[in-house]
């Protein structure tokens, strides 16, 4: 038990770690000492982008499968990147894309759904998941029905929004910027330690929300939390690289074949292996794949054979 | 010493008032029986024992203690619960469920103690199924489910122990097996409340028995004083034939010819 957990860990370092050297030394400019330039200015941040993206992926997406009892529930389910393209949109339209106002402007959409979906989930007798799940869905629909809205009335930005939106790990830094994702990735990490340090309490509101009250556990807390603070980090990823599909979604499940359904090892695990998919997701989109693909489609067209394959075998 | 102390307590679903000023008393060491038809309020009232939901007016003590003023790791020391049934999304295993029963006694970041561990391993020894201990939850029996249950409830070494028709959907066998849980856990002087449909069962093994309808106390007294042909008919609608268990003395009832 314990040498098939270490093998886990340790392939799960492999797989990040060689899909970073890919990242890092592939690409159309030649690798060569006299010119690093490619490297530090394009894709050092877009490794950076991807594991810190990937891994939070799979951490909420893993705490919220839990939180919700749904295994198929991802961390879009709810709200948040509605919200988030909502944000992209607006500032498109208003013409100002700068690398600095864009994915601010993501992050504040992003953190509208979050308000609204909490509102609309509280009432008599607190937050509920069951609320909390219908709040999400009929925000996503409001906003991205709002997002087509805007598309359709300024025609001209349609494609780049929808672009935006599905997910890429290339954003150019400028100074700023590099400071605002700096701290969003602070922000991150606290999150999902936050979520780590949980893990127990995750385990036991996985069950049912009564059985969690009786083994004391204070579930209005817990869930307000979770959703707080998972929402906000993905909040902050969203902005930068859009609403990355099926990682999150996908990513806990491998994690918990490997090492059993304890949020103590699913989340970590998570955080790894969702950093790893995405990168290799990366490697694909600038090597082999048609230019300018959006990485949802890679990691979508990688997600949907193995879902179907959950759907035959385990649900 | 009275281990549940309900007084006065007012609770509804939306409008209709279930329990008008409801009152009940249970002693400490008491194995308690709780009976009568659907929607009589038995489950409601374990519910509102255990702090799942909160009455709009009256008190509940718990040994003294105002239940509203304790915290959910407190109740849950005090108190545990078996429900009817229990579903697993995760493949959890037994041990990782009877585990999840020391979480009142576990810090936010703490990692289970040698006395957590020992105690899992006591709990699970006492309900037989330390053989299963590797298996996932969702790959055994419901009778040996409803045991690791029992196990993970007794793990939050309580003094209380409350089930929700926790023996319903289980064969003779097993049914007898967590009685037989129940009775040693009561000579050991905790308190057992035992909501049940199987009136013989409440009738044979509880030494008080409350019969509820619509959420008022028709009777609560020894099974031979509440097991009784006109009581049960003012609570079920039917009327049924008592006979007397030819072992234990106790009144059985038997359904009237269709």
């Amino acid at each position: 038990m314990r040498y098939k957990k270490r093998l886990g860990w340790f392939g799960l370092v492999l797989f990040l770690s060689a899909g970073a050297i890919l990242e890092v030394f592939t690409g159309p400019a030649r690798f060569s000492f006299k010119d690093l330039s490619p490297i530090v200015n394009f894709r050092l941040p877009r490794l950076g982008i991807g594991v810190v993206a990937g891994g939070v992926l799979g951490v909420v997406g893993g705490s919220l499968q839990g939180l919700l009892r749904n295994p198929l529930v991802d961390p879009w389910t709810l709200g948040v990147a509605s919200g988030a393209a909502l944000g992209a949109s607006i500032a498109i339209t208003a013409g100002s894309g700068t690398s600095l106002l864009l994915p601010g402007a993501a992050f504040l959409g992003a953190l509208f759904a979050i308000g609204l979906v909490y509102l609309l989930a509280r009432g008599r007798g607190g937050i509920t998941v069951t609320r909390l799940v219908l709040a999400g869905v009929i925000v996503s629909f409001l906003f991205s029905s709002l997002v087509m809205l805007i598309m359709v009335l300024s025609r001209h930005t349609l494609g780049e929004a929808v672009y935006l939106m599905m997910g890429n790990l290339g954003v150019v830094f400028t100074k700023s910027s590099a400071w605002l994702f700096a701290v969003c990735a602070l922000l991150a990490a606290a999150g999902c330690a936050w979520l780590v340090f949980h893990a127990r309490e995750l385990d036991i509101v996985s069950l049912n929300e009564e059985v969690a009250l009786s083994l004391g556990v204070d579930v209005q807390r817990l869930t307000r939390m979770v959703f707080l603070i998972g929402s906000f980090v993905v909040g902050a990823v969203v902005a930068w690289t859009g609403a990355i599909s099926f990682v999150g979604l996908i990513v806990p499940h491998l994690v918990r074949m490997l090492f059993g359904p304890r949020h103590a090892l699913v989340l970590p695990g998570s955080f790894l292996l969702g950093a790893g998919v995405l990168i290799w997701a990366d490697v694909i989109v600038r090597n082999i794949a048609p230019a300018g693909l959006p990485l949802s489609v890679v990691t979508a067209l990688i997600g949907v054979p193995f879902f179907i394959y959950l759907l035959r075998t385990r649900v | 010493m009275k281990a549940i102390e309900i007084k006065d307590i007012k609770f509804g679903f939306g409008e209709r008032l279930l329990f008008d000023r409801f009152s009940l008393d249970i002693e400490a060491g008491e194995f308690f029986g709780v009976i009568g038809p659907n929607g009589s309020g038995k489950s409601t009232l374990l519910r509102l024992c255990a702090g799942i939901l909160k009455p709009e007016a009256g008190r509940i003590h718990l040994f003294g203690k105002d239940l509203s003023r304790i915290s959910r790791r407190q109740i849950a020391r005090t108190l545990s619960i078996v429900p009817q049934e229990s579903f697993f999304t995760f493949e959890w295993t037994v041990e990782q469920v009877v585990m999840m029963g020391r979480n009142p006694f576990l810090m936010t970041f703490a990692r289970p103690t040698v006395r957590d561990w020992e105690k899992v391993e006591e709990v699970m020894g006492l309900t037989g199924v330390l053989e299963l201990r590797g298996k996932s939850i969702n790959s055994i029996s419901a009778g040996e489910k409803q045991r690791v249950i029992v196990a993970r409830a007794l793990a939050q070494e309580p003094e209380i122990v409350l089930l929700d028709e926790a023996t319903s959907h289980l064969d003779l066998f097993h049914r007898l097996e967590i009685v037989r849980i129940l009775v040693q856990l009561k000579n050991q002087g905790k308190t057992v409340v035992f909501v049940s449909h199987d009136l013989n069962e409440a009738s044979g093994y509880c030494s008080r028995v409350l019969l509820l309808a619509s959420g008022k106390t028709l009777a609560c007294a020894q099974p031979e004083m509440v097991i009784k042909r006109e009581l049960l008919k003012e609570a079920y609608g039917v009327e049924p034939v008592i006979s007397v268990h030819p072992l234990t003395g106790r009144p059985q009832v038997l359904l009237p010819p269709a």
